[in-house]
């Protein structure tokens, strides 16, 4: 009985936590308006990608009980000095499609994101020296480059990112041999438990891409290995904690709205964490767990919402919805804004925390982005 | 009491995400019923208290959308609501010279205007106690229905601890369920008392083991005479209860006779253990399945788990354990059974005056071919008892172990009360394939090995072992 007691209450955790797929804003939908194209970096650098693909040979793939390995995906952006080149391509039209279909949207063709203009060079030589490492993990069910204008902008900041798609958690990733990895993951998301085991899966693939990273990259000479952080949107988000939480490597972490699921240690935990998320998040709200993990965290936090911003506002959902033909809701941010409020106050925090420079952003409400309440001490019940 | 209301709300909680009402629900009973709630839908907001008026939404609602809400005696609920209403008053200290029960003529709507006419003159009277007031009274009306499917879920709040996959209570379960405990459930709870299985918590930390016998809990002995005693409720304890629970166990093996104090706490569980559906190959030629809920999906993920064990090998039978699972989606049980059997009927609902629906096999499920046991116990509910009636009338496989739980009255529909409150209820009963009753009389297994505590404590599984000479047959 105490078990049948946290499925539902698993359950209902879960609904009000991670996946639920974006499905169209509103019934109305409008005109497609050609291919999305994501927001230009705001930073110095021009950015390069590159994809590597690493496998851990020494755990199963936790949700193909068939595999004996896990096989991961890893897309880096760093700072180059090419401007030239050819543009990395957003997502195949595979993935597109299965992207779509999985999250419920038919409202273009299903080749649609596939077609989206990124500003990344493909494979361009990196450049820079002593650059701080991001790993950045996705919401469930959301390929990596759902967070690529976050990417793109930290990496002109002068950041390397290392995205991972956490391989059979998304709808559609393509693998070294071409085989395209579909949601397996999906089948027992509202198992209870389920968040809890994903997001150490996520920091064991996260924590193996660091170790990997020094002999799979040419470029891993440019990294500072002492400045390391972890940011992600969703179930990635609360993946970033639970890495901070067990990898004495990464150095901070940033949570985009997700409900979190590891143990913070009760005896005091100081490295710094930013919760950045909607007004579903504030103090006392639906899901406890955040503040749960407040009274733990015993080091620099702030704990952020944003005014209008909805779960999707801290990924690329809002840049490539007008291509998609999806009316945004009345009263939400515009997507322009919710992604440079993302990018801002992500940086921010990455610039205090690994490049050791002070932001006055992070200590209180701002002129400039009067959508930002700090919680628990000023934001309202919503 | 508590426990009784646990696990209600939790069958009726999993039915509500499974059972979505195709329609929405008829009234029967006057005017005001069939508009008077409506099922949840989009978010749920923040619950408010309950008052007089959120009552008479849930009065009207039951007599517009109940089973039996356009035959029964409304009067009975009435009654039932009034007396808890006193009892909280006399709980308190104190009464009310007033608070007499009002004449009812059995006019619902004259007799619930005179009810509420003399609710408010007491509530008035005892100003501090009015949310209390409205909770035991509304709680105390819905359980006058004697209905295992009909619930009122409040007050509903996670420790704000709470972690994903956490349990509550002491850790342990026993051989006798609170399901039994609290009369949830008839199935008969037969001494000694002792430990099925160790999930975490105090029970861990305090070492025992399955197979412990508990000889005594705060000192009060378990059974008097062979009958179950409210003591072993105390092993059940859902939050926030977190007194102390003493037991007094022995270890037969080794002679030991010791006794622990366990504090009833949140405590994590290894999410691998918590997965819906697990599977594991058996003597490299069974399919063995152990599915704890019918949620949505599974009967899928079943289907998946024995294909991936089926490639390359010839499979000799399927073991689907359903031990402990408490239900779900009919749906679900449907898509299970039309893997065994197609072009059958696999329940019927029934309304109170005898017009019944039939919930079919979808023959769209490719047949597996195999030969199947199925092993149940006291812990199988609703959904898990729809299906293994169809496996038994439908005879497409064997029940090993013990009878079921005969907790499906019907499947629960949830209405949203005005202060975002949920109240769930059946609107059609339960019969098997052979139009009989599963609720209560639950259905006995073909083989019946029960599991002793000589077993538990040597990990062995009877019924388990059972199944498996049945398929090697």
């Amino acid at each position: 009985m105490r078990q049948i007691l946290a499925v539902a209450a698993g359950l209902v955790v879960l609904v009000s936590a991670c996946s639920a797929p974006a499905p169209p804003r509103s019934d109305a939908s409008v005109p497609p308006a050609g291919p999305a194209v994501l927001p230009v970096p705001t930073g110095p650098h021009p950015v390069g990608t590159t994809v590597l693909y690493l496998k851990d040979t020494s755990r199963p793939d936790p949700w193909d009980p068939d595999v004996q390995a896990r096989e991961l995906k890893v897309t880096l952006w760093y700072p180059t000095e090419q401007r030239d080149g050819q543009r990395a391509r957003y997502m195949t039209p595979k993935e597109s499609e299965l992207f779509l279909k999985g999250t419920g949207i038919a409202s273009a063709p299903y080749d649609t994101l596939s077609k989206t203009r990124t500003n990344a060079i493909q494979d361009a030589a990196p450049s820079g020296r002593k650059l701080p490492l991001v790993a950045l993990s996705p919401g469930f069910t959301k390929p990596m480059s759902t967070l690529t204008s976050l990417a793109e902008d930290l990496a002109s900041r002068g950041y390397v990112v290392a995205g991972i798609d956490h391989t059979y958690e998304n709808y559609a990733t393509t693998l070294s041999d071409g085989r395209v990895a579909e949601c397996l993951a999906c089948d027992s998301d509202s198992d209870p438990g389920f968040g809890a085991g994903a997001v150490q899966n996520r920091a064991a693939d996260v924590s193996f891409v660091l170790d990997e990273l020094p002999s799979a990259w040419d470029g891993s000479g440019l990294i500072d290995q002492s400045r390391i952080a972890m940011a992600g949107q969703s179930l990635g988000g609360a993946a970033a904690l639970a890495t901070m939480v067990r990898d004495p490597r990464v150095r901070a972490a940033i949570d985009l709205d997700g409900t979190t699921y590891a143990r913070i240690p009760k005896n005091g935990f100081t490295k710094p964490f930013l919760f950045l998320g909607t007004e579903q998040h504030v103090p006392g709200g639906l899901d406890n767990s955040w503040d749960r993990d407040w009274k733990l965290l015993t080091g620099w936090k702030r704990w952020i919402v944003l005014t209008g911003a909805d779960h999707e506002s801290f990924t690329d959902s809002p840049l490539v919805s007008g291509a998609l033909a999806i009316k945004p809701l009345p009263g939400a941010l515009a997507a322009a804004r919710s992604a440079e409020l993302t990018r801002t106050y992500v940086a921010a925090f990455l610039d205090q925390h690994l490049k050791s420079q002070r932001q006055p952003l992070l200590e209180g409400p701002s002129s400039r982005y009067p959508e930002v309440e700090f919680c628990p001490a000023t934001c309202g019940h919503s | 009491m508590t426990i009784n209301r646990t696990a209600a709300a939790v069958l009726a909680l999993l039915l509500a995400a499974a059972c979505a009402a195709p329609t929405p629900p008829r009234g029967q009973a006057g005017t005001t019923a069939g508009t008077v709630c409506a099922p949840p839908s989009g978010v749920p907001e923040a619950e408010t208290a309950t008052t007089i008026d959120v009552i008479e939404q849930a009065y009207f609602c039951i007599l517009g959308n109940y089973y039996s809400g356009a035959t029964l005696d409304a009067r009975a609920l009435l009654a039932a609501g009034f007396l808890a209403l006193t009892q909280e008053l006399n709980r308190d200290g104190r009464d009310v010279p007033e608070a007499t029960m009002p004449a009812l003529t059995g006019d619902r709507k004259a007799d619930w205007a005179a009810f509420e006419a003399a609710y408010r003159r007491i509530a008035d009277q005892a100003p501090d106690l009015r949310d209390t007031l409205a909770a035991v009274t509304l709680e105390a009306m819905v359980a006058a229905l004697g209905d295992n499917h009909a619930r009122w879920t409040h007050d509903v709040k996670p420790p704000p601890d709470y972690y994903d996959g956490d349990g509550y209570g002491l850790g342990l379960q026993a051989n006798v369920s609170g399901w039994q405990v609290d009369g949830s459930s008839p199935r008969v709870a037969l001494a000694p008392l002792f430990v099925t299985t160790v999930g975490g918590g105090a029970a861990q930390a305090a070492g025992l083991r399955p197979g412990d016998v508990i000889e005594a809990i705060n000192g009060q002995a378990p059974f008097i005479r062979g009958d179950a005693t409210p003591a072993i409720a105390a092993l059940y304890p859902d939050y926030p209860d977190a007194r102390p629970v003493r037991l007094r166990l022995l270890r037969q093996t080794t002679g030991r006779r010791w006794n622990v104090t366990l504090k009833p706490g949140l405590y994590p569980r290894d999410p691998a253990t918590l997965r819906v559906v697990q599977s594991k190959l058996l003597d490299d030629d069974i399919a063995y399945v152990r599915m704890t809920g019918f949620a949505p999906d599974s009967a899928n993920r079943v289907l998946r788990a024995i294909s991936r064990m089926r490639t390359g090998r010839t499979l000799a039978g399927v073991m689907l354990d359903l031990r402990g699972n408490g239900g779900g989606s009919p749906v679900e049980v449907a898509r299970l059974v039309s893997a065994f059997v197609h072009g059958k009927v696999t329940a019927y609902q029934c309304t109170v005056d005898g017009r019944c629906a039939k919930s079919s096999t979808d023959d769209t499920v490719e047949l597996l071919n195999l030969p199947l046991v199925v092993l149940v116990d006291h812990g199988c509910a609703s959904a898990c008892e729809h299906f293994s009636s169809a496996v038994k009338d439908l005879r497409i496989g064997r029940l090993v172990g013990t009878r079921t739980a005969g907790i499906i009255s019907g499947p629960a529909q949830s209405y949203l009360l005005s202060n975002n409150t949920l109240l769930s209820f059946p609107d059609r009963h339960h019969l098997g394939p052979d139009h009989e009753v599963i609720d209560r009389i639950g259905v006995p297994p073909d083989q019946y090995v029960p599991l002793t505590p000589e077993d538990a404590a040597a990990e062995h599984d009877p019924a388990l072992a059972k199944a498996l000479t049945l398929l090697h047959k």
